[in-house]
Parts: structure tokens; C-alpha cells; sequence
């Protein structure tokens, strides 16, 4: 079995084409990217060796500290907010919905299908503060609670942003994380049931744990993509008001496209990708451990 | 075992090699074989007239169009023109790319900055066209202040189209001015006075779109022009000055002024371009410092909600004791083209010689655009506020600049995406100066 | 960890606790209203902008900008829009575009991934882990840092006028999701199976497609939906390389009705996006039934 299994033509047949692919257009184009880095210039004035000034650069830099700060806060926050809901919605959907939730499974899911730009355009009509309120401002008014300029204030625009992208990609994580729901074995949870325990404590002591690797999945992959968040933002915000609202991925794209500095963007883009590498390595760290444990 | 496992790589290895070498084979060969018949961005080989277009810019690819089915029919004949597009915000790296491998097309914007055109002029890709129309003796078809503004931008040279010729001020609404009996202002403390006036009547003054900035930063240049002169920003480009400078910092200080008594109306860098300009033309704003670009805005009776005969024009006010005055209109070329020294054949030149009789005309007739060009065709019919506007222009031989025009890429987004904190004091005016100075070095 | 071989073996489990679910809901008839009003808020939130986006391509732009954002439009049968969209919009172009770059890069992604997943899960040997890994960091890097240097080599390939840089580089964009998610899937796939069909004389490559590929069939559905709108919404990489109109994707074409200064004709651009979205409703309609049972059946396990 192990020759079949080992079979070095059937090997080569089967990862080649998906191996060269990925080399050539991901792969070397990366590298290629990595080796600006040491540069400074652009093609119109030709690259001088600069060995590690832009690395250096990035420690000094206040504007990249600011975008780091904003794309670590943004990304920690998003997918808390994005897993944990999503999370929600799929415990809803296997306790309380059940059968229904097929329909309400599909419908939420829906947002996700939408393009940026729609999006982005539907949030700024909703969060409208001037010349006249949208119907957020109105709701609130309602209220009694005086409108809010959602969009002149970064604290504000960064809550806007995370309810945008929640809203869209809630129906996403919850259908993920219903499949690792739904493949908890029944009678587990009868049995701890008849021992008494129901509702939050079921919850806690029994549906968390052994719904972990999926959850665990979920978190990888909503950081890697919070963490390199790009069309959203720019269609939103456009990294304002000012930069407050950059993100890594916005200040490598204008630094490199923008201002022609590709050395520096190459620079950025490297912080950034080891940050996913740093995060990703972590998460996966804590869950050999917990899946070990389970 | 070792070695079997080197053996997979290497063989890996070898394919992707090969894979790579057969794309380039397959892919040479099928070089004529373009799927839709669009051209790449390759010179033009068989001497079409290639233009590479802003892809959000739809006019000049119109008028250019227009002019190759019409006016230069001939031109085209020999020399047709194939048009490509490419996005603006990565605009100037495809045109490093292609300049780096000697393929820039005929005719194209001379990128998002002058930065882009100046360095490739410095590498001697860009066709002088100054000289080249003076050799043809068409130099009188760019008129003088459009000259100007471009020798301005170009430190001295003469190497691009004006597409536009734009100049900038302050629209008004005449209805409401009479109404609150005022008179268009001539000074800065006039305009302060005016808006006062206005705000106590519950009239928004000014309708701005904060979201984009430049409309706000405009001002802080404009009031620099007036205050220090007209030389104020290519001292601070040649660095004998600095924006830091207390002369420069007070004309942040007047825009921050200007937010502080509310004049902007709600949440300024909230309000886009779209929305401050339907303020404006629905009469919710009585002042809007824009360009003239904005006449297909003002003469389009759907937009237009206050008419066009209740629109007056008057530039920029001149700043009490300062060293400029009114007359130096606010201008700008719009989107300039170069032309690349590497395609310009026989056919490019008698494209450039029929763009320089032609394009004012087309320009104005399918868009209703005051370009750079003198209107060599008398029988098209303007509008009052255009020919009003043309009538400024006419009369105007000096023009002043816009803030950023001077600036790199990156101070010029610090400048723009800063104005709005700077008008809704977010931001003071002298960390405002002070951040697009150290942008500049 | 099951082995679950088809997708009734969970109903099982879904029907039992609905037996004691009806029977408890029964005692407590508020339990039900509570999940009646849960279900309708969470669809309220969802589709409200939907009808927004509906009502707002009936609007004309003047109504945008003047009336208030939930109001209803003047006429319900302002087709203006929509004719300008696919008009002026080109979106038939556009559709043709982006169907002709989508669905084939898809399909090799699919191809390719599925089968380096097998290689990598399935297959035994020295370097599999390494090799991994080197497409998990394809996910980690982002995408921009790519578009340049992409760019050079194509246009050195003469490429550039085609659709070709654009199916390539889609393809190879999916790949490192789709391996990684596929060697998933394919770890809880039992070996015996193909034991037993090595004994019947299968060579692995035929067994791959006609045991290995079936078997993760409701996975490849789940990979293909999250692909599939990933990439027909993509627009970084669709700006980049359609350098003239008739290369354009819809998500390109839908920035037609921006103009240079910002400017934005909402009507035609919302009518577009309405096209754009009842076009892939229908897809995501269909791909979505199969989605369900995949996300059942198989488990997505760290």
C-alpha cells in the first residue's frame, strides 16, 4: 500500500499543475516583491541598493505605527465580533431553529454575496449624518439620542466599519460554524442533559469544546482576511477621516502604487505578512494543544 | 531515502522550468492572435496613434474619438487611434513600466503629479511639443494663460496638451445675494464678512466637499497666492521657504477660521463631491469655490436647480496688504498629455498638428469643456455662463496654481486627506503645515 | 472524528432532538414567538438593504440626492437606469467578462486543488508537510504585495491585451485556500477504501477521480461557493489588468458611473449592482442547496 500510496509519478501528476501555478504566479511574484524591499526607487528612476533602510524605517515611521495599531485593533475586534456572532447565530440555528433554519441559514447568508461597492455605498447612506440624517441618525433621534457624525470621527468610523463587514460576513461564519455544530453526536447531548445540565452550562462545558476545531478554523481564516482588509475600507472611509482608518494593506498599496516608493511598500508589505505568519503560528500553537486535550 | 525525496524536487523543479519556457513559447507565437482585438499597450507597431486613458476619465477618450472620426479623419486614416485604459491610482507605475521598456504609447495624461512627466522628460522620453508646434507654426492654438500655467507646472518647459483650461473661484448665488443684500467680495474680509452675513440669515455660505479635501486645501493655497505673492509655493518647492513659516501657517489658520464660525455647514468632510455641489445648485449654499469644470454641472438644467443666469463668477478675493492680487486666476490644465519621443512619427505629428487646430472646438462641442486650446471653429454655440467664463480667461495673462500642484505624491494626499481636520479643527494649522512639510522633503 | 459517508446519516440526530425540542416547546408557547421574533429581526437586518438597493435603482439621481434615503421612489417604473446600466454600462460586456474569467478559473482551481489536496493528505511522502505549509503562507500574504511584479511578467508575455492574465491569476489566487481546505477534507477520508481498491487493480490517479474526488464531492461544492463570490466580486485584481473596456469585469464596470472627481451616478450604478447580484442570486441559489449538505457532511476539523 505504501508504494501506492508513495507512488512518485502519481505525486508529481497530481500537485504539479496546482504547484506550478501557485510557484509562478504567487510564489515568485512574492519574492520578487521581498527583494524590493532592500531597494529604494521605481523603474522610471532605477533601484539603489539600500540594504536594510527600509526595514529601519518601518520602526520610525508614525504613519506605519498608526496603520499597525489600527489593522492589529481592527482584526482582533472584527473577528471577535464576526466569529462570536457568527457562533451565535449558529447555535441558534441547531437549538432553537432547527428545522426552519435551513431558509433563515440561506438568507442570512446572503450579504456575503454582495460586492464591496454596494455595500459600502448602502452603509454610507444608512450612517448619514449631513447634509441631512440617513436612518441610523433618525432611529436615534427617536430615541432622544442626538445624531452622531459617524463618519467625522475615527473612533466612530472604526464601529461603523466592523458593523459593515459583520453584517456581511455573519451569515458566512455562522453556516462554518453550524457544520461543526451540527457534527456534535446527539446522545452526547442527551446524556448531559439528563444530568442536569441545559442551556449556558450545556453550552459552556460541552458544545464549546467539542465544536473547538471548527471554531479554531474560523479564527485562522477570519484573521488572515481582517488582517489584510483593503476593498472595504477604501470604499467606506478611504483611510479616513486623515489616516485614521488605514490599514496596512491601504498604506502599501499608496506607498508603492501611490508614490512610486516600491522598496518601502515592499517593506510594509513584509510587516504584514509577518504579522498573519506571527498570529497564524500562534493560533495554531494553542489548538495542538487543546486538540491534544480533547 | 533522501535521495528519492531530491529526486521528486528536482524533477518538480525542472517542470515548473519547462511549463514556464512552454508559456513563453505559446505565448509569442500567439502574439497576433489578441482574443478581442484590442491592442496591449506595446508601441504602436504599425504606426496607430496609441492613447493610454485615465480609465475614469471618459471626455479627452471622447473628444479624441470624436476628432479621429471628424475633424482628423485624415490622421486617422494613416495613423488610427487605438485607445487602452488604466486605472488612475495605478496609472503612474504602468507608465514607469512602460517607459522603462521603451514602449510608452503616442499619446498619453502626464500622470497623476508632474513628478511623473518631469522625471520622464529628465530621461528624454517626452516630445517637446512647444518647440514642435512653433516648427509647425501652430503655436497660437494654446493660448497664453494656458501657456503660463503649464510652464508653471513644468519648471519653465512646454512639453504638454491642456486638455482643460480650468480656472477656479467663487460661484455665487446672485438670488440669494441680492436677497440678503450683499455684493460679490473683492477682499478676504469681504468674503469673511459676507459669509457672517449670510450664516445669520441661516444661509449655509460655503458648500465643500471635505471628504475629497482638495476643494479646502484650494483655499489654503489660493489665500498663500494672495498674502505672499505668486511665488510663494515654488519657493517652498525650490526650499528657500517652508510651509512652516508663519505667512503660511496664517492661510491654514484663515480655512480653520472659516470651520470654526460654522460657514462650511455640518460635518464638512462628510460631504462629498456629488452632495456639495447639488447643495450648491439647489440653493441650500450660497458660495462654492470650484473649478470651471463644473460648468457641465451648471449649465445642465436637470442638475441645475437655480439656473444658470443666477450664477455669477468671481475669483478668488485679494488678501488685504498682501503682495497678490485678483487678477491671478486659479488654474490648472486638467488632465495634460505628453507625447512619447519613441512613437512620434510622421503620423503622430500630423495628429499633434490637427489636435492643436481642432481639439478646443471638439472639446467644447461634445462636452461643453473650456480647454487650452484657442476655439478655431466660430459657429458653436455657448452658453452665457461659458462664454462668460471664456471671456475671463481671455482676458487673463497671469495665473497662480493650486496648493498641491507643486508637491510629491505623498504630500499631496497628506495635504488633501488633512483638510477636512484642518477645517473642522481636528487638526491645528500649524501640525497641518507641518505634516505636509515633512512629506515634502 | 466520523466518517460520515452520506449526508441522512445525520438526520438521525437532527429529528431526535427535535423530539424533545417540540415536546418542551409545547410547555412553553412563548419559546416559539421569542424564535418567531428572533428569525424576523435577523431577516430585517439582512434584506432591508435589499430593498434599498431595489427602490434606489428606480431612483433618478436628483432623487438621491435631495430626498431621504428610505423614501420610495417617485416611479416605480423608471427603467432609465437600468437601461443605462446595460447601455451605457456595457454590462453585457462586462457579464460575458466576468463569466469568462470566473468559471474557468474556478474550474482549474477546483481541478488543481483537489488534486494537490489528495496528494498532499493521501499521499505518503517525505516533504508533504513542507510543501503544505508553502501554500498556507499563499493565504497569508497579501494581495497587492503580488500585482505588480504579475504585471511585468505579463506584459513581458504579451499577455496584457487578453483575458488571459486574469483567469491565470484568479486561479492561482484560490489555490492556497482550496488545498489547504481540501487536505482538510480529505484527512478524514478512511484509507481502507483505497486499499481495497488498489487490490482490484485501480491505479491511484484513476482511483483519485473516480473514488477520492466523489467522495469530497460536497466539499468541492463548499470550496466552489466561497471561490466563486470571492472571485466574481474581486476588484483590485480586475482593475489592474483590463487595460480597455472589453477586457472589463462587472466589478470594474460597475466604477463606470464614477467619474474622475468623485462623482457618482447612483441610479445606473445601483441598477447595475441589481443585475449583477439577481444574476448570482440564482447561482448562489443553486450552489447553495449543495453547499448545506456539504457543510453536513463534511467536517471541517482544524
Amino acid at each position: 500500500m505504501k508504494s501506492v500510496l508513495g507512488d512518485r509519478r502519481a505525486i508529481f501528476l497530481l500537485l504539479a499543475p496546482a504547484l506550478t501555478v501557485y510557484s509562478l504566479i504567487i510564489l515568485i511574484p512574492v519574492f520578487w516583491s521581498l527583494g524590493y524591499t532592500v531597494f529604494e526607487g521605481n523603474a522610471i528612476n532605477g533601484f539603489s541598493f539600500v540594504g536594510l533602510d527600509n526595514i529601519k524605517q518601518l520602526f520610525s515611521d508614525p504613519d506605519v505605527h498608526q496603520a499597525l495599531w489600527f489593522t492589529v485593533r481592527f482584526a482582533l475586534v472584527l473577528t471577535a465580533v464576526q466569529v462570536a456572532l457568527g457562533y451565535l447565530l449558529a447555535l441558534l440555528y441547531v437549538f432553537v431553529l432547527r428545522k426552519a433554519s435551513n431558509l433563515i441559514r440561506t438568507l442570512v447568508f446572503f450579504p456575503v454575496v454582495l460586492p464591496t461597492v454596494a455595500v459600502s455605498l448602502l452603509f454610507q447612506q444608512l450612517f448619514e449624518y449631513a447634509p441631512r440624517n440617513g436612518p441610523v441618525n433618525s432611529i436615534l433621534n427617536v430615541f432622544g439620542i442626538p445624531s452622531v457624525d459617524w463618519f467625522g470621527t475615527s473612533t466612530s468610523s472604526f464601529w461603523v466599519l466592523i458593523l459593515m463587514e459583520t453584517w456581511r460576513s455573519m451569515g458566512f461564519y455562522a453556516v462554518l460554524l453550524y457544520a461543526g455544530l451540527v457534527d456534535i453526536p446527539e446522545e452526547v447531548l442527551e446524556s448531559s442533559r439528563l444530568d442536569g445540565a441545559s442551556g449556558l452550562r450545556l453550552v459552556r462545558h460541552i458544545v464549546i469544546p467539542l465544536s473547538m476545531p471548527v471554531l479554531l478554523s474560523s479564527i485562522i481564516f477570519s484573521i488572515n482576511g481582517t488582517l489584510k482588509i483593503f476593498d472595504s475600507v477604501i470604499a467606506l472611509t478611504n483611510g479616513g477621516p486623515g489616516t485614521s482608518t488605514t490599514p496596512l494593506t491601504v498604506l502599501m498599496f499608496q506607498t508603492s502604487f501611490g508614490y512610486g516608493e516600491y522598496g518601502y511598500g515592499s517593506a510594509i508589505a513584509l510587516l504584514l505578512t509577518m504579522l498573519c505568519l506571527i498570529v497564524t503560528i500562534f493560533i495554531f500553537r494553542s489548538s495542538r494543544r487543546d486538540l491534544t486535550k480533547a | 531515502m533522501l535521495q528519492r525525496g531530491s529526486k521528486t524536487r528536482v524533477i518538480a523543479g525542472v517542470s515548473i522550468v519547462a511549463a514556464g519556457a512552454l508559456a513563453l513559447a505559446a505565448c509569442s507565437s500567439s502574439d497576433d492572435n489578441t482574443t478581442d482585438g484590442s491592442s496591449s499597450s506595446t508601441a504602436g507597431k504599425s504606426g496607430s496613434f496609441t492613447y493610454l486613458s485615465f480609465a475614469e476619465n471618459t471626455a479627452i477618450k471622447g473628444t479624441l474619438e470624436s476628432l479621429s472620426s471628424d475633424a482628423c479623419k485624415d490622421e486617422n486614416a494613416s495613423s488610427p487611434l487605438k485607445v487602452t485604459t488604466q486605472p488612475q491610482a495605478s496609472f503612474d507605475q504602468q507608465i514607469q513600466l512602460l517607459a522603462g521598456q521603451g514602449a510608452l504609447p503616442s499619446i498619453f495624461p502626464a500622470g497623476n503629479s508632474p513628478d511623473v512627466a518631469k522625471s520622464l522628460d529628465k530621461a528624454g522620453n517626452l516630445v517637446q511639443i512647444g518647440d514642435e508646434l512653433k516648427a509647425l507654426g501652430k503655436q497660437d492654438d494654446i493660448i497664453p494663460a494656458a501657456k503660463s500655467t503649464i510652464e508653471k507646472l513644468y519648471d519653465g518647459k512646454d512639453y504638454v496638451l491642456p486638455t482643460e483650461f480650468n480656472v477656479e473661484g467663487f460661484w455665487y448665488n446672485k438670488e440669494i445675494f441680492t436677497k440678503v443684500g450683499l455684493e460679490a467680495p473683492t477682499t478676504w474680509d469681504d468674503l469673511v464678512k459676507d459669509a457672517d452675513a449670510l450664516k445669520a440669515k441661516g444661509i449655509q455660505p460655503f458648500a465643500a466637499d471635505g471628504k475629497d479635501g482638495w476643494p479646502l486645501s484650494r483655499l489654503v493655497g489660493n489665500y498663500i497666492y494672495r498674502s505672499l505673492g505668486a511665488d510663494a509655493l515654488q519657493a517652498v518647492a525650490d526650499g528657500t521657504a517652508k510651509l512652516t513659516d508663519s505667512g503660511y501657517v496664517e492661510a491654514a489658520q484663515k480655512v480653520a477660521d472659516l470651520g470654526k464660525a460654522g460657514y462650511f455647514g455640518k460635518s464638512v468632510g462628510s460631504i462629498d463631491y456629488t452632495t456639495a455641489m447639488n447643495q450648491f445648485l439647489t440653493g441650500k449654499a450660497a458660495m462654492y469655490y470650484m473649478g470651471s469644470w463644473a460648468l457641465s454641472n451648471f449649465n445642465d438644467p436637470k442638475q441645475n436647480v437655480i439656473g444658470a443666469d443666477n450664477i455669477g463668477f468671481v475669483p478668488f478675493p485679494a488678501v488685504t496688504g498682501g503682495k497678490g492680487s485678483a487678477d491671478e486666476l486659479a488654474a490648472n490644465v486638467g488632465v495634460p498629455l505628453a507625447m512619447a519621443k519613441s512613437n512620434f512619427d510622421d503620423g503622430a505629428k500630423a495628429w499633434l498638428g490637427c489636435i492643436a487646430d481642432n481639439y478646443g472646438a471638439a472639446a467644447l462641442n461634445t462636452g461643453g469643456v473650456i480647454t487650452g486650446f484657442k476655439v478655431n471653429d466660430d459657429a458653436t454655440d455657448v452658453p452665457a455662463l461659458t462664454k462668460s467664463v471664456q471671456d475671463t480667461i481671455a482676458n487673463t495673462s497671469n495665473t497662480v496654481l493650486w496648493f498641491e500642484a507643486l508637491f510629491s505624491p505623498k504630500a499631496t494626499t497628506t495635504s488633501q486627506t488633512n483638510a477636512a481636520l484642518l477645517a473642522t479643527g481636528q487638526l491645528s494649522p500649524s501640525d497641518y503645515m507641518s505634516k505636509i512639510q515633512a512629506d515634502l522633503g | 472524528m466520523t466518517v460520515i459517508q452520506h449526508p441522512s446519516e445525520l438526520r438521525p440526530a437532527v429529528k431526535a432532538s427535535s423530539v424533545s425540542g417540540r415536546r418542551r416547546s409545547a410547555r412553553r408557547p412563548m419559546r416559539t414567538i421569542g424564535n418567531v421574533v428572533l428569525a424576523a429581526l435577523l431577516l430585517l437586518i439582512v434584506l432591508v438593504p435589499l430593498v434599498w438597493l431595489v427602490m434606489g435603482s428606480f431612483k433618478t439621481q436628483s432623487e438621491f440626492l435631495n430626498n431621504p434615503a428610505f423614501a420610495l421612489p417617485d416611479s416605480w417604473t423608471n427603467f432609465s437606469n437600468y437601461s443605462a446600466a446595460i447601455t451605457e454600462g456595457h454590462l453585457g460586456t462586462y457579464v460575458r467578462n466576468s463569466i469568462l474569467t470566473v468559471f474557468p478559473a474556478l474550474f482549474l482551481t477546483i481541478l488543481f486543488g483537489v488534486a494537490a489536496g489528495f496528494a498532499l493528505e493521501v499521499m505518503v511522502w517525505k516533504g508533504r508537510g513542507t510543501v503544505l505549509i508553502a501554500f498556507l503562507a499563499g493565504i497569508m500574504v497579501p494581495g497587492q504585495m503580488i500585482l505588480l511584479p504579475l504585471f511585468t511578467i505579463y506584459f513581458k508575455l504579451h499577455l496584457t491585451g487578453t483575458l488571459l492574465p486574469l483567469i491565470i491569476t484568479y486561479t492561482a489566487i484560490g489555490l492556497p485556500l482550496t488545498v489547504f481546505m481540501m487536505a482538510t477534507f480529505f484527512r478524514s477520508v478512511p484509507r481502507e477504501i483505497f486499499e481495497a481498491a488498489t487490490l482490484d487493480g485501480a491505479t491511484i490517479v484513476r482511483q483519485f477521480f473516480s473514488i477520492g474526488l466523489p467522495m469530497v464531492r460536497n466539499a468541492i461544492f463548499t470550496v466552489a461557493l466561497v471561490q466563486f463570490f470571492f472571485l466574481w466580486n474581486d476588484l483590485l485584481i480586475a482593475l489592474t489588468f483590463t487595460s480597455s473596456d472589453d477586457l472589463r469585469t462587472i466589478q470594474v464596470g460597475l466604477l463606470n458611473f464614477q467619474g474622475q472627481f468623485g462623482q457618482i451616478e447612483y441610479g445606473p450604478t445601483l441598477a447595475a449592482i441589481c443585475l449583477n447580484v439577481f444574476g448570482t442570486l440564482v447561482i448562489y441559489l443553486f450552489l447553495n442547496k449543495r453547499v448545506m449538505k456539504g457543510l453536513t457532511a463534511g467536517s471541517v476539523k482544524g
